[in-house]
């Protein structure tokens, strides 16, 4: 039979996709040669002055607020993820469960303009928030939400929480019910079977997914710009004012290198997390 | 007896903590849009709430932005949403057209090198948008010539790869060698068999894919934001541009005709593909 898929044709299927994706490598490749350049605007000779020139005060304080933020988000979009993805697989109606499903994922695809013109009618000093809390006589002053790390947290939060829900709902689905039925015959409360049995299995799928949210939130750039100001300075925010109004073009390859890096070396850290505890769970 | 993670009844403190989480989780993702909705109903200018009065008068603003024919302003919502809408066809086209082959030789081909490819092809997805942009940028401006709209074309399918591709294998997992080996046993050739017998049988991924592509490119800003040009701006932009300084009411409304569309685009794509793959 002709059906197994030869060396050559399985290359020819590919090649359309490779091609399509080589300018993200090529743009990949780029960033690097130019994180290395010796000239601030073109590439030109070798250096690494471009890093050593990011070792100051302000750009250190960029890099801690970006992990702090991005960390404090994924813990918060894991913290509700996981009751979200029971909720979601434990609908019986399909009417319910696509309402949830679009409610989830909207704010992932819906563009990003819109969520934050969401959070300042949400936050503002005249906002939603502000105003209920004024007239139930709770507050005097409006409080300020917005421009500031809780605007930003918040945004971080809603718009990564899609990419936690989806992994974990995968991995509630591969659960094994006798497992959980052995528990509960066996008499342990929910809370028992929860951090006994359902967290433990579920852990690979709980790391995957942290690791893409927290990823996701460290490179965030249009909910710090929009949501954050010039107040917040993430580090996606803070490269882009090294090209903006600074031209240093060198300077913002070099820390985007280090944003790439942090991204990297959380994702290996996870996917090595994952190994050892599905082991774990196999013995 | 079955063992729900979310009891129906019972359970005291675990069914209320988790169905409490569930709560604020749905209003941390919902309250933005459904705010935006409500104000763009408003009769006022400004943007207090709640509003006085309802009305529908900003919408008659989006529609008059739409319809007069003012050409003073260098770039208008009319060109940028047409440009928006041409770029995600045009990713739309090219990331299907090139994943369906793909899918098919990953899903057919060598177990060792799936999972490699599947690698590379996921990495558009964690690669930090600010840096793709920036990056595209460079090459754009090192480049001679003036490549147009594909300056936004090219960097939105590395973005919409992951998706689609996820989709489009999805779709094939779910295809038996065997209905391929039966068309061609009765005589199709291996390529007439593809085209015949699994293209049709794949067809729900396929559109899910598309339709994710065309969500995704036509709602995107990041790396937008960074190679948009005078002439070739897309809708997110220019919103960003009108607002840049206050939030204005018509862009609300403006905002819920997005909203709109993409909730139809995503019920869309999840009755495609229900219960059959996971969305990404």
């Amino acid at each position: 039979m002709s059906i197994a898929l030869s060396r050559s044709r399985a290359l020819a299927f590919s090649l359309p996709a490779l091609i399509a994706i080589l300018p993200f490598l090529g743009a990949c490749f780029y960033i690097f040669r130019f994180s290395i350049s010796g000239d601030k605007g073109t590439i030109d000779g070798y250096s690494i002055q471009p890093y050593l020139d990011l070792m100051t005060p302000f750009f250190g304080r960029s890099v801690w607020l970006t992990l702090k933020l991005a960390f404090v988000a994924t813990l918060v979009a894991m913290l509700l993820a996981v009751p979200l993805a029971f909720l979601l697989t434990s609908l019986r109606s399909p009417l319910a469960r696509r309402c949830l499903t679009v409610t989830i994922l909207l704010p992932l695809i819906l563009n990003l303009l819109v969520q934050a013109y969401g959070w300042i009618l949400l936050l503002g000093p005249s906002g939603v928030l502000n105003s209920s809390l004024r007239s139930l006589g709770i507050i005097d002053r409006p409080i300020f939400l917005l421009f500031n790390e809780t605007g930003v947290l918040l945004g971080l939060i809603q718009t990564s929480l899609p990419l936690a829900v989806f992994p974990i709902v995968s991995s509630v689905r591969g659960l094994s019910q006798e497992h959980l039925e052995a528990a509960s015959s066996l008499g342990a409360s929910q809370w028992r079977t929860f951090f006994d049995v359902t967290v433990p299995l579920l852990r690979p799928g709980l790391f995957g997914a942290a690791s893409i949210v927290f990823a996701f939130n460290a490179s965030a750039f249009a909910i710090p710009l929009l949501l954050g100001g010039r107040r917040v300075q993430m580090m996606g925010v803070a490269i882009r004012d090294m090209i903006s109004p600074l031209f240093n073009w060198s300077g913002a390859a070099a820390a985007g290198m280090i944003l790439i890096f942090i991204t990297l070396i959380v994702l290996l850290f996870s996917s090595w997390l994952v190994r050892m505890t599905s082991e774990n769970v196999r013995h | 007896m079955r063992v729900g993670l979310l009891p129906n009844e019972g359970g005291g403190s675990y069914r209320f903590v988790i169905i409490a989480l569930a709560i604020v989780g749905i209003l941390i993702s919902s309250l933005p849009v459904i705010v935006v909705t409500i104000m763009s109903f408003s009769a006022a200018d400004n943007t207090g709430f709640p509003p006085e009065a309802l009305s529908l008068r900003w919408y008659w603003d989006v529609i008059a932005l739409f319809t007069a024919d003012d050409a003073s302003s260098a770039q208008s919502v009319v060109d940028s949403t047409l440009t928006s809408l041409l770029v995600a066809v045009i990713v739309m086209g090219i990331s299907t057209f090139v994943c369906i082959p793909l899918a098919y030789a990953l899903a057919r081909g060598d177990r060792r090198i799936r999972g490699g490819m599947e690698l590379l092809f996921t990495l558009p997805l964690v690669f930090p948008l600010v840096i793709l942009g920036i990056a595209f940028l460079l090459i754009a401006e090192s480049l001679r010539v003036d490549i147009g709209i594909w300056r936004i074309v090219i960097p939105h399918v590395a973005l919409v790869l992951p998706f689609v591709l996820r989709n489009c294998l999805g779709a094939m997992n779910g295809i038996s060698v065997e209905i391929e080996e039966a068309a061609v046993s009765l005589g199709a050739s291996p390529l007439r068999a593809i085209w015949d017998v699994v293209i049709p049988l794949m067809k729900a991924g396929i559109l899910a894919g598309l339709i994710f592509a065309l969500i995704i490119s036509f709602n995107e800003f990041t790396i937008t934001f960074f190679m948009y040009t005078i002439d070739v701006s897309t809708l997110p932009i220019w919103m960003y541009s009108r607002t840049v300084s206050s939030l204005d009411p018509s862009t609300l409304a403006l905002s819920v005709f997005i909203i709109v569309a993409d909730v139809v685009l995503i019920v869309l794509v999840d009755k495609l593909i229900a219960g059959r793959a996971s969305l990404f």
